[in-house]
């Protein structure tokens, strides 16, 4: 805490002292008049002043999301007879609101400033100064407060269906499966056979037949959706790159399917592999989401990549894969995942390409690139992998329609 | 007690209205202390450049701590340039020194009481004007100082008083003279004594 006198104090002080000065020296009288009422205004200084003030500082919501405003409220107690003026200078990437005045009066004050992280990441959000000033706004006393670091979680993609296979594992969930069994979804009619349950017995259709029919409805089940987050290229330009799109894609579908009661696993393809088996609930989602945010991103020449650990994949599981696919063994890999008999859905982020500068060389080198690119899209296409595009802007939806609208046949 | 905070930031007041009050009292202080040029002894014209040219630095230094520090356009040299213009007008206490040449400007001349303490009010105003503009404050964070102020004014007024006496003729004038300037000293303790009261009973415990 750094107590000093405020501008304001120091203005007043050059008033008065000028004046007296110079009403000495011209011997005028009205100099000293001049000088009357900042004289007036300086004699209510205070010395006492207590060196020591504590505050309380916290976020009131649990995770920082990327684009969305967060309340840091902060609890100032003691230097009642201050007012205190709260302002953040915030980090890259950070925006706050200007400043929030404390009004003076009373033991504990709390003030609640507003803050936006505008990128994911792991960062600090700048630092908090509180300036407190006296009643007559002579002395001023400033603390600065380093505002801790904080995970900001990439921001969820819209996505408000999802892809659902055809044969779903026998665990109780919520898709309709095309297996009898208890749920509600109306399935058929058929003959009552001894031992079926009285209640479902289907009045209409027993009249029309003239003997016993029960209605049938499909089994519910869950799936077992394994996410793959590609992080070994960032291209693109910063705030959209492909890294943006892959993580905010990824968060999006992990939120979608663990909010449909899915058992969802991440895998993090980047310079080495990271992994989470697929669980369900509101502490997995953040699991996920932690695992998303501490792995390291970036190219490293690691060999094993082309084979997905098997711990990872359940048999059976719906994969989705956000990539740019400009790494060949990542293609690699989901060709493997396919030969596994797994299904297997691309979402490509890739929306920007190589510079070039209009020469016939650099043309014919882009040309190719563009052949490469498309020859590594109709090649996974070919071995029944899907490649749809997501261009960042747009809802999850519209790139993933054809395969929500009806389940995706699971081939082997 | 928990009290939450005011939610109004502390922009609510638009900070070009107190530029433009500081701005219109630096111009009137600079102009009323200066003029007429003819009449000051040497040295006036000098320092009234300097008065100028504190005041406009002043105002820009008060229009720069508004602006603040904007996103960068793109432009990097022009932001490099923006940046050091912005440091040459931070660099020194032009308010300061704009008052320093003022009351300069003002001894420069002849005695002339009414006419300083038209000016002692007028700087004080603009001191005042700063501090709101800098801090982005109301004018109600003055209401403590209101009675200091009067108090201040009142004993400007009596010194006013005091350096016109000797060019009164003795008599009833003179009376009339010495009885309005002891009203206003009344006046003036009569003011200050309750702020004095209220300064040191409440704030003596803590």
């Amino acid at each position: 805490m750094h107590w000093n006198l405020s501008g304001h104090a120091r203005r007043l002080l050059i008033l008065a002292v000028a004046g007296v000065v110079l009403a000495v020296l011209t011997r005028r009288a009205e100099f000293a008049g001049l000088a009357a009422p900042a004289l007036l205004l300086l004699a209510t200084w205070q010395s006492d002043r207590n060196p020591r003030v504590a505050m309380r500082i916290h976020l009131e919501t649990a995770s920082l999301v990327e684009g969305v405003s967060a309340a840091l409220r902060v609890e100032i107690h003691g230097h009642e007879p201050f007012s205190a003026r709260l302002l953040i200078e915030p980090a890259d990437g950070v925006q706050a609101v200007a400043s929030v005045d404390a009004p003076g009066g009373h033991p504990t004050r709390t003030a609640v400033l507003r803050v936006e992280p505008t990128r994911w990441g792991r960062y600090s959000l700048g630092v908090l100064m509180i300036t407190f000033t006296d009643r007559y706004r002579l002395t001023e006393g400033t603390a600065v407060v380093e505002l801790p670091f904080v995970s900001t979680y990439p921001q969820a993609a819209s996505l408000q269906s999802s892809v659902v296979l055809s044969r779903l594992p026998s665990r109780l969930g919520e898709h309709p499966a095309r297996a009898a069994g208890d749920g509600i979804e109306f399935a058929g009619v058929r003959e009552f056979v001894p031992g079926d349950r009285q209640r479902r017995i289907n009045w209409p259709a027993t009249t029309r037949h003239g003997s016993l029919h029960l209605s049938t409805f499909s089994a519910e089940r869950t799936q077992n959706v394994v996410v793959i987050a590609d992080e070994t290229s960032d291209v693109g330009d910063p705030g959209a790159s492909s890294l943006d799109l892959v993580l905010r894609g990824a968060s999006g579908a992990i939120t979608r399917y663990l909010a449909a009661r899915d058992r969802v696993g991440l895998i993090i393809f980047a310079g080495r592999l990271s992994w989470i088996a697929p669980g369900q609930g509101r502490r997995h989602w953040y699991r996920l989401l932690d695992l998303m945010m501490a792995t390291p991103g970036g190219w490293d020449r690691a060999p094993g990549l082309t084979r997905l650990p098997r711990a990872a994949l359940p048999p059976g599981s719906l994969i989705l894969v956000f990539s740019p696919l400009l790494d060949t063994r990542l293609v690699e890999a989901l060709r493997d995942l396919r030969e596994r008999g797994f299904s297997v859905l691309v979402v490509d982020v890739l929306n920007t390409e190589p510079a070039h500068d209009g020469s016939k060389l650099s043309r014919l080198t882009a040309r190719m690139w563009h052949l490469e690119q498309q020859a590594v899209r109709f090649s996974l296409t070919q071995i029944g992998v899907p490649v749809v595009h997501w261009d960042g802007v747009t809802s999850l939806d519209t790139p993933l329609a054809p395969y929500t609208r009806r389940v995706l046949v699971a081939h082997r | 007690m928990t009290v939450p905070a005011s939610t109004r930031p502390a922009g609510w007041t638009r900070p070009g209205y107190g530029i433009a009050a500081a701005g219109a009292l630096a111009t009137g202080v600079i102009l009323w202390s200066a003029f007429p040029l003819s009449t000051g002894r040497a040295g006036t014209r000098l320092v009234f450049a300097a008065a100028i040219v504190a005041g406009i630095m002043s105002i820009a230094q008060l229009a720069a701590a508004a602006i603040g520090n904007r996103e960068s356009a793109g432009f990097a040299a022009l932001d490099q340039a923006a940046q050091r213009l912005t440091g040459l007008v931070k660099m020194l206490p032009w308010a300061e020194l704009l008052i320093v040449a003022v009351l300069v400007l003002e001894a420069l001349h002849g005695s002339r009481p009414w006419h300083t303490a038209v000016l002692g009010v007028a700087l004080t105003g603009y001191v005042l004007a700063v501090h709101l503009t800098e801090t982005r404050a109301g004018a109600g964070v003055l209401r403590a100082q209101l009675p200091l102020l009067c108090s201040g004014i009142a004993l400007t007024a009596l010194s006013v008083g005091a350096a016109a006496l000797p060019h009164f003729m003795a008599g009833s004038t003179d009376t009339a003279v010495r009885t309005v300037v002891l009203v206003v000293a009344v006046v003036a303790v009569g003011l200050a004594v309750p702020v004095w009261l209220s300064r040191s009973g409440p704030e003596r415990g803590r």
